[in-house]
């Protein structure tokens, strides 16, 4: 721990003590830690206590959760007896189970197509709201105000939305000489209508990609218009590279969200899944076998399966990371 | 202003006042006169208070007193909020629940078995007992030789048809577009009054007496009638299937006298003469199906109980269920054939099934019963 040599016990003489202190300090080797004084030890006490609330939170709700969840990946549990070892047979029946497999494509379909779709959308109204307008405001307003609706809400609104008989998506398509499209009774369509869905809440990540655009110093702007560089080039040359670190976070952040879709996939199927487990995501099929057949074992190998999945994701990403973002200049 | 230290001091005041506050929190009251019941649902809860009333009413009812809670499920199989219940130690002493589920969870050790109460209470055995409601009710709730709850409503599958359409029909419709109408003219959360009988896009439906509420809401002008399900051949018994609810005591329960009383006057010809008609259901109990204690409207389904069942009460029900409703929409858009997804099937089900070796399902399961008519 790194502290300032200023803090320690007063001193007649604090000159001399401070000089005193800091022979010592250059003569102990320099990787071993400092005993803290009591008034350290009451910072330390101090500061743990404001942040207690977040530590008990993580352990119980976190911490203890993910441990007991690998411990119970293990066993043959129900939530009512007690848990039954089996080994590895609950990650054996994942791999073998062909519902696993079709969930897991599922989402990677969803995942493939909704994340870097979700950046686009995102990316684009946060330039969209960065415009130099008088009424920048209201169209900042406008372009969140989806994301504040609840995802069961959006849900419904987009079943009466997407309805082939009466919905205004194929009225519009009518409008225009297009037959109906009947996007929730076909296994593909059920999936794109749930990726379109989400678009809608690309407001929360749009917000993000705001701060970072209102972070890119204009003095490379201005050194950019001297050197003749155009709107394009700009945004290519460099708004996009200095937001990548802000396009990372989204990144991790959207792949995250796709690999948990659940709740507008539940609602839009009514909990089935279907037509033909088309929207039969994985946490939704992990969340069936949890709660519908009461097998908290196998559900919970499902629940290993996704954590390892999702961190093998997030680590390629941070490696990946290396080579596309770009840390060099710092907010001016 | 407030310093460091007091701020600190009153958070940790504060939270350990919410820890208290969480601690001393509803907890199950130990009063062999109370009752803790989970109702029918918020939708119809005036029908739990009905027969609340009627039960407080009697005899055994004086000095007992019932809680009534409306817990609702997010799904129709989902046991989350009554697992949590019962480890949590705050489990109801009653719980209305759907029969279909009795296996699987008296299988999981979430339901107290009922003979030794029987016994105890009535002084009868337990056939005996229980010979007095629809056999295959009572095998729904049946699990290794045990009764885990008693039926309360029930009901039947017929075909419901609108004579206009059907004699306005006359093309032939292609069974791999049976999904892709429903989900154009009924998709998933339609609401009641948009579903395709209703719009005049449908002929024949198959359905049960709880349609006939909605009938007469939103559409009292349409030419519905009821007609039996069909069979393979002239002169074959009809066939059908019935769901329907009952009264469990789940693990935690008091299992206090008061409420088996309770629970014997809900499930018994009292009890459902208060809210089965009410319900539009039909009543499992013999003696109100005898004197007829249900909706008129429903009188041919109640003809049909002789050749109907409950579907299969395995442990596995749910998994069953899942990948048969599943192996039905693959079928109709013609992505697999029924062979395969019979095969799929089967092949789910069983390993889940051999978890469960010697299982055997009671031996009435699936018999005609002969019931007795006013």
């Amino acid at each position: 721990m790194s502290v300032p040599d200023t803090v320690g016990p007063q001193v007649t003489e604090p000159g001399v003590q401070r000089a005193a202190a800091s022979d010592r300090a250059a003569a102990r080797p320099p990787d071993l830690p400092r005993r803290m004084n009591s008034g350290q030890r009451r910072k330390l006490r101090t500061g743990l206590l404001f942040i207690s609330p977040w530590i008990i939170g993580v352990v119980v709700f976190i911490l203890y959760p993910v441990i007991y969840s690998i411990s119970l990946s293990f066993t043959r549990y129900s939530g009512m007896e007690a848990p039954t070892w089996v080994g590895i047979q609950n990650y054996v029946t994942a791999v073998t189970d062909p519902l696993v497999a079709k969930a897991a494509s599922n989402t990677i379909f969803y995942a493939i197509i909704a994340v870097p779709l979700g950046l686009i959308v995102a990316l684009s109204l946060a330039i969209a709201m960065n415009q130099n307008v008088r009424e920048v405001a209201l169209y900042r307003t406008i372009f969140y105000a989806p994301s504040l609706i609840p995802a069961f809400a959006m849900s419904f609104i987009f079943i009466v939305f997407l309805n082939p008989q009466f919905g205004v998506f194929n009225q519009v398509l009518n409008l225009f000489g297009g037959a109906n499209v009947n996007l929730l009774g076909d296994p593909t369509g059920v999936k794109i209508a749930i990726i379109l869905m989400a678009q809608l809440g690309a407001g929360n990540a749009a917000l993000i990609f705001l701060a970072g655009l209102r972070n890119v110093p204009r003095t490379v702007y201005e050194a950019a218009r001297v050197d003749g560089a155009g709107p394009i080039r700009q945004f290519f040359s460099i708004t996009f590279p200095l937001l990548t670190p802000v396009l990372l976070f989204n990144l991790i952040t959207g792949v995250s969200g796709a690999l948990q879709v659940f709740t507008e996939a539940f609602i839009v199927t009514n909990g089935t899944g279907d037509p033909d487990a088309g929207a039969l995501f994985y946490m939704m099929y992990l969340y069936k076998n949890a709660f519908g057949f009461a097998e908290l074992g196998y559900a919970s190998a499902l629940a290993v399966l996704l954590f390892l999945a999702g961190l093998a994701l997030a680590l390629l990403i941070f490696w990946l990371s290396r080579r596309f973002v770009n840390y060099d200049v710092e907010a001016g | 202003m407030i310093d460091r230290r007091h701020l600190l001091q009153g958070t940790g005041l504060a939270a350990v006042a919410a820890l208290g506050g969480g601690a001393c929190a509803r907890t199950p009251d130990s009063d062999a006169s109370t009752v803790r019941y989970w109702g029918m649902g918020a939708a119809v809860k005036d029908k739990d208070e009905a027969v609340k009333a009627a039960f407080l009413a009697t005899d055994a009812g004086r000095g007992v007193e019932i809680h009534i809670d409306q817990v609702p499920s997010s799904g129709a199989a989902d046991m989350s909020q009554i697992i949590t219940a019962v480890r949590g130690g705050t489990a109801p002493d009653l719980w209305w629940m759907d029969r279909f589920n009795a296996v699987l969870n008296a299988s999981i050790g979430l339901l107290e078995p009922l003979d030794d109460l029987i016994e105890e209470y009535e002084g009868v055995s337990v056939e005996e007992f229980t010979s007095q409601w629809l056999q295959f009710a009572i095998d729904e709730l049946t699990y290794e030789g045990s009764v885990y709850g008693l039926p309360t409503s029930t009901d039947a599958r017929g075909l419901l048809c609108n004579q206009d359409v059907l004699q306005g029909a006359g093309e032939e419709f292609p069974f791999s577009r049976v999904d892709a109408f429903y989900a154009t003219y009924q998709p998933p959360n339609a609401p009641p009054s948009r579903i395709a009988l209703f719009s005049q896009r449908l002929a024949i439906t198959a359905t049960g007496p709880w349609q006939n509420s909605g009938n007469r809401k939103y559409a009292p002008d349409l030419p519905l009638t009821w007609t039996w399900l069909p069979v393979a051949e002239e002169g074959d018994p009809t066939y059908t299937w019935s769901g329907g609810f009952s009264l469990v005591m789940p693990k935690g329960s008091s299992m206090s006298k008061a409420a088996w009383d309770f629970m014997t006057f809900h499930t018994g010809l009292d009890g459902q003469r208060s809210y089965v008609p009410e319900l539009g259901s039909l009543p499992t109990h013999l003696h109100a199906i005898e004197e007829k204690a249900y909706d008129p409207t429903a009188e041919l389904f109640r003809q049909m109980l002789p050749g109907s069942t409950s579907r299969p009460p395995l442990p596995v029900g749910s998994v069953a269920s899942d990948a048969m409703d599943r192996a039905k929409t693959s079928v109709a858009l013609g992505s697999k054939t029924p062979q395969q997804v019979l095969e799929e099937t089967q092949a789910m089900v069983v390993p889940k099934m051999d978890l469960f070796p010697g299982f055997r399902m009671p031996e009435t399961y699936g018999e005609r019963q002969e019931i007795e008519a006013a």
